[in-house]
């Protein structure tokens, strides 16, 4: 198992707002974007920097504040609230017009902020310094694309800022008080897979056949069940009780698991590139759970880090939030 | 090879000829009596004719349990059949759970899904695509009793139905991402190029599921006893926020089989954040101190009971304890902080309704922007009295929260009071400030 990387500092841009983000994060979930892309973004940012500056990002952590998916109101499911296309020209026919063919998309409006856990000879320049450098990487960030939304303009109400962690761990507690209160009103990401061995063990209570997706899916719904108490007087009583706990608990996408083997660069036809080792992948899941800021103890339990074992075909976002408790 | 068992082969037959019978006269009743198409028709379903055709239709299909059409349906491209049981093992979700159970999808022209038809009918329990690969002999002798090498060509036709494409080939459409695989993002060596499809058969054991737990028998007795508090024993199962995304618009057919088979519905289960529920929040009347309602939030109550635990059991007075107060004492502010944060959130001006009998200075703090249209109400907030007001009654609160069997005093109540003012607050304060600055003078 592998570990987050370890940081000197982090990277704080506040309350952006995106418009128009994947709200489909993967074939079989939606709600807010897969923490893939969010690893991209960091990524990309990295390469955005281009070596300019003594700044290198380890992890990202991210906080919802405000959530607003394009869907439709009311129903017993949601359906995606979707755009009209242009006319285009049929093949071969000239004067015959026609919209093309539905692709359903879904969309979300957010507010979030983003920490990413940094790392390099930034942390100890001087204030000037630092401050040049963020307001430079902040200005990148809202050219990008986040999740394939948009970041609006004129949306860092506050600043952005660059903090170095004391070693004391005392300090850092302290600092951190004061870094998570300013995360507030908001909701953070955390991996929760090991509620999935639990719910597991549940299951093969009732069912011996259960497997790990049925406890996927298990925890993903509500479950009532009906009991019957008996009153002082002797009469019967039925009550319907739900299985939610407090904790906010979804089933959220982790990343790709390999379907074949790395293929050659450049034998994959209509490749994004001929250098680039080629795989094909399924979309793997597992559960997280929404956390108040104000919930957590350490830095290191809202980030997350990539992690991947070409051996066995595993690309995957990893959080150490059970492990850092 | 096998014993060729007659049974068998007579019975492969029998399943066979039913198969052929079923279909041409499905198509016999749509035509006139008098159709000279009739005899075309009983032609065309005739034995060794249909099979010759199927086996030559069958190269325009595939067997897949992952689909890139799914993805977007003008994205053309690899497809690939994997055996569950053969994908590495994973600790999280994907198809490799599905075991041996898994439904293959089939993808192609669906004129020639028909033939799939086919392939899947059962004899004792087995689909003949299954024979063909353990009895070759009996579904030869089946295919055709004289000519077995031509028989045996159809039958390796039809194997090839789970056949893997010779090239691999993605599209312009599909979704294709770079993953980076060592630790220097700079270096376009150390990423991979990650070409995810779309999992059909871990989809569909998906949709089953949901399907029954919809619109079940057990799911309908179950709903009605719960209405009426009635006994059920059936547990009934809600997926909050559950999204129907349809895949192939009208024509569901054109994306693969399994997707017409679930009318082109793909379910999409609810990652979203608790936000959401703040949307049917109402602005509350009827009560004097808002400080009073977070006391009965359950999180709240289950925080300062810890709280006061912790502190009845008399810790030693040094810094872990200091560090552990301040802990959850942060937790409840933070807690605070978004309930509030919440009725911050309601239409401007709702504090100057009759109905509210909130505190002046909890208006203030809870509907900051009423400033914009009311004058009176500006004067009040900008000699900003209220914020000391807030932090006093934070401390009252806590105090009574605590205060039964603790003694807290003036020196806790102190704490608290500064506790709430910190520097989150002041921005807070200061940004409400520059705000109705800023709208007063647009009014």
């Amino acid at each position: 198992m592998s570990e987050c990387p370890h940081s000197d500092g982090l990277l704080i841009l506040p309350r952006l707002r995106i418009q128009n983000a994947n709200a489909i994060s993967a074939p079989m979930t939606w709600g807010f974007p897969s923490m893939t892309a969010f690893l991209g973004l960091m990524w990309a940012l990295e390469r955005a920097m281009n070596d300019k500056y003594p700044l290198l990002l380890n992890a990202v952590g991210v906080v919802c504040h405000a959530f607003e998916p394009q869907v439709s109101k009311g129903g017993f499911t949601k359906s995606f609230c979707l755009t009209r296309n242009p006319l285009r020209k049929l093949k071969n026919k000239d004067d015959e017009k026609k919209p093309p063919s539905i692709v359903e998309e879904g969309r979300v409006h957010l507010d979030v902020t983003l920490v990413f856990g940094v790392g390099g000879g930034i942390l100890t320049a001087s204030s000037e310094e630092r401050n040049g450098v963020v307001k430079h990487v902040a200005e990148l960030v809202s050219r990008m694309r986040i999740a394939g939304g948009t970041v609006l303009p004129g949306s860092f109400s506050r600043r952005p800022e660059l903090i170095a962690l004391a070693d004391d761990d005392e300090k850092r507690l302290a600092q951190f008080r004061k870094i998570r209160r300013a995360l507030l009103p908001g909701f953070c990401l955390v991996e929760r897979n090991d509620l999935l061995d639990q719910r597991l063990q549940l299951l093969h209570g009732n069912n011996s056949d259960a497997t790990r997706l049925d406890a996927w899916l298990d925890l993903s719904r509500i479950n009532w069940s009906a009991s019957i108490t008996n009153n002082d007087e002797g009469t019967e009583s039925v009550t319907w009780r739900h299985d939610r706990s407090s904790g906010w608990i979804v089933p959220i996408p982790l990343g790709y698991a390999a379907l074949t083997d790395v293929q050659e660069p450049g034998t994959v036809m209509n490749a994004r590139d001929t250098t680039t080792p080629f795989r094909f992948v399924e979309s793997v899941y597992g559960i997280g759970q929404w956390l108040g800021p104000h919930r957590l103890t350490d830095v290191r339990q809202m980030l997350w880090y990539a992690s991947s074992d070409i051996e066995s075909g595993l690309y995957r976002c990893c959080n150490d939030y059970t492990q850092a408790l | 090879m096998n014993q060729l068992d007659p049974e068998t082969v007579r019975g492969l037959r029998q399943v066979i000829d039913d198969f052929l019978a079923t279909r041409r006269d499905v198509k016999l009743e749509k035509l006139k009596p008098d159709d000279p198409t009739r005899e075309e028709l009983h032609a065309q379903y005739e034995l060794h004719t249909w099979l010759a055709d199927a086996a030559r239709r069958v190269g325009q299909i595939q067997a897949a349990t992952h689909t890139l059409k799914a993805i977007h349906p003008d994205a053309r491209g690899t497809n690939l059949h994997c055996q569950p049981s053969t994908l590495p093992n994973c600790e999280l979700i994907g198809s490799r759970l599905l075991g041996d159970t898994y439904c293959a999808d089939v993808i192609g022209n669906a004129a020639a899904l028909d033939v799939n038809k086919f392939l899947i009918q059962e004899y004792q329990g087995k689909p003949l695509l299954a024979w063909m690969r353990n009895d070759e002999g009996a579904v030869i002798a089946a295919f055709h009793a004289d000519d077995a090498e031509t028989a045996r060509q159809w039958m390796h036709a039809f194997l090839g139905l789970n056949r893997s494409p010779g090239n691999n080939a993605s599209h312009t459409l599909a979704k294709q991402l770079y993953w980076l695989v060592g630790d220097d993002p700079l270096k376009d060596a150390q990423f991979h190029l990650l070409s995810p499809l779309y999992a059909s058969s871990l989809a569909h054991s998906v949709y089953a599921t949901i399907q029954k737990h919809r619109f079940g028998e057990k799911t309908k007795a179950a709903r009605e006893a719960r209405r009426n508090t009635h006994y059920c024993e059936y547990v009934l199962h809600e997926y909050p926020n559950l999204a129907e995304q349809k895949l192939g618009g009208t024509k569901p057919q054109n994306i693969s089989q399994l997707n017409n088979e679930r009318h082109g519905v793909n379910y999409l289960l609810a990652s979203c954040p608790p936000v959401w529920r703040s949307q049917s929040l109402k602005p509350p009347y009827g009560t004097t101190s808002i400080f009073d309602r977070f006391g009965r939030n359950a999180e709240v109550r289950f925080l300062v009971r810890d709280l006061r635990t912790f502190l009845e059991s008399n810790p030693a007075p040094k810094q872990a304890t200091r560090n552990r107060r301040d802990e959850a004492l942060s937790s409840i502010l933070g807690e605070v902080r978004i309930l509030a944060e919440e009725y911050r959130t309601l239409p401007p001006g709702w504090s100057a309704d009759s109905r509210c009998r909130l505190v002046e200075a909890e208006q203030c703090w809870l509907d900051p922007k009423r400033a914009v249209q009311d004058a009176d109400f500006t004067e009040i907030w900008q000699r900003m009295a209220w914020m000391d007001e807030i932090k006093r009654r934070f401390g009252n609160w806590l105090n009574a929260m605590l205060g039964d069997t603790l003694p807290v005093g003036d020196i806790e109540h102190d704490y608290w009071a500064d506790l709430f003012d910190d520097e989150e607050w002041r921005c807070q304060v200061k940004s409400d400030l520059r705000d109705s600055k800023k709208e007063a003078k647009h009014v």
